[in-house]
């Protein structure tokens, strides 16, 4: 054995794997996005509330519901207005105080190329208009509530899939695709004859949004928990003890 | 064949390693994986950035400091020839 082999790491097979579990480290530290989503998904709560307010004291005529209802909207829509223009700000609070201890690292932005931005806008503008047409045959019964979340799961899983392939990735992991394919799996268990739709006024789209905020929270949390691992595999693999600390 | 002895220090290939796999990593992130003391880890990351392997990064999260590296292109290629060569060293028969 010459000079320069009994110089080889000896775990250089184990070596070779930082890159990657540093890789799915970064794409799945997503508390900071979860923590934004509940908080966003309050904020459209709280907008939720006073709008149905509005609806239920025109429809009753009762003036001092329908008061409560517009204060009530005025104050979320000064609240979402100080939000969206601190956005940048909050967002880094939270980043900073979630995994400010632990240090930062990211992975590069998908490369955009202007057919991409624009195939992207036309792709939301559709999804968009497909959600909102499902919502109005909805409630218009043209659609039974039972299968609106079906009918919407046609357009929004390939949107999902394809938003994460072209626009997502590589900065957020395929874990991602778990929230589509949970809204396929309760489509199909509709189809199959399980109850897991809601009815009433609400109910066309409750059927549409929750069950897809309700996978999307979940899928980071996975995430979160799947960062953990890989974060507790990287260390595994890179931390240095003894000598091997020291300078030169 | 020779062994870059830049990259070949087990903390600097560590280093050079995570770098490879994400975009950008800053100081933080590298001391905590690596388990390193402060001075040690700038004494190896300044290694490596003379040797063109490491682009430095400063800014600001608000009003803390914060350092970033990332990996050159020269850096790149230098690991991967790095492996070549201990992979064909680790085959040579003995």
């Amino acid at each position: 054995m010459n000079m320069q082999q009994n110089q080889i790491p000896q775990d250089t097979e184990k070596l070779k794997e930082i890159p990657k579990w540093t890789r799915r480290y970064a794409q799945n530290r997503k508390l900071t996005l979860l923590v934004y989503l509940v908080i966003v998904s309050l904020i459209s709560v709280v907008i939720i509330v006073p709008v149905s307010c509005l609806i239920m004291a025109f429809e009753k005529g009762n003036m001092i519901l329908a008061l409560v209802g517009i204060v009530s909207l005025i104050a979320v829509v000064i609240f979402v207005r100080f939000f969206r223009i601190r956005n940048i700000k909050i967002w880094k609070w939270m980043d900073q105080h979630i995994y400010g201890y632990e240090g930062t690292v990211s992975m590069p932005e998908p490369k955009l190329t202007k057919k991409k931005k624009l195939l992207e806008l036309v792709a939301v503008i559709l999804y968009g208009s497909l959600s909102l047409g499902t919502m109005y045959l909805g409630m218009a019964n043209f659609i039974p509530a039972k299968y609106v979340q079906p009918v919407s799961a046609l357009y929004s899983v390939p949107y999902l899939v394809f938003s994460w392939y072209f626009w997502r990735s590589p900065r957020m992991g395929p874990i991602v695709l778990l929230s589509p394919i949970l809204y396929a799996i309760h489509a199909i268990l509709i189809i199959a004859g399980v109850p897991i739709f809601f009815t009433g006024q609400f109910g066309v789209p409750a059927n549409i949004f929750l069950p897809l905020i309700v996978y999307n929270h979940l899928t980071y949390l996975i995430s979160h928990f799947y960062s953990r691992y890989a974060l507790k595999k990287l260390k595994g693999i890179a931390h240095l003890e003894g000598d091997a600390t020291n300078g030169d | 064949m020779e062994i870059d002895r830049v990259i070949h220090e087990p903390a600097r290939l560590r280093i050079m390693m995570i770098l490879a796999g994400v975009e950008q990593a800053d100081f933080n992130f590298l001391l905590t994986t690596l388990n390193l003391t402060r001075g040690n880890l700038s004494r190896h990351v300044e290694k490596l950035e003379s040797a063109g392997y490491l682009k430095v990064k400063k800014s600001f999260n608000g009003k803390i400091p914060n350092t970033s590296y990332q990996l050159t292109i020269k850096g790149s290629k230098s690991l991967a020839r790095y492996w070549e060569n201990l992979d064909a060293l680790r085959n040579e028969p003995i």
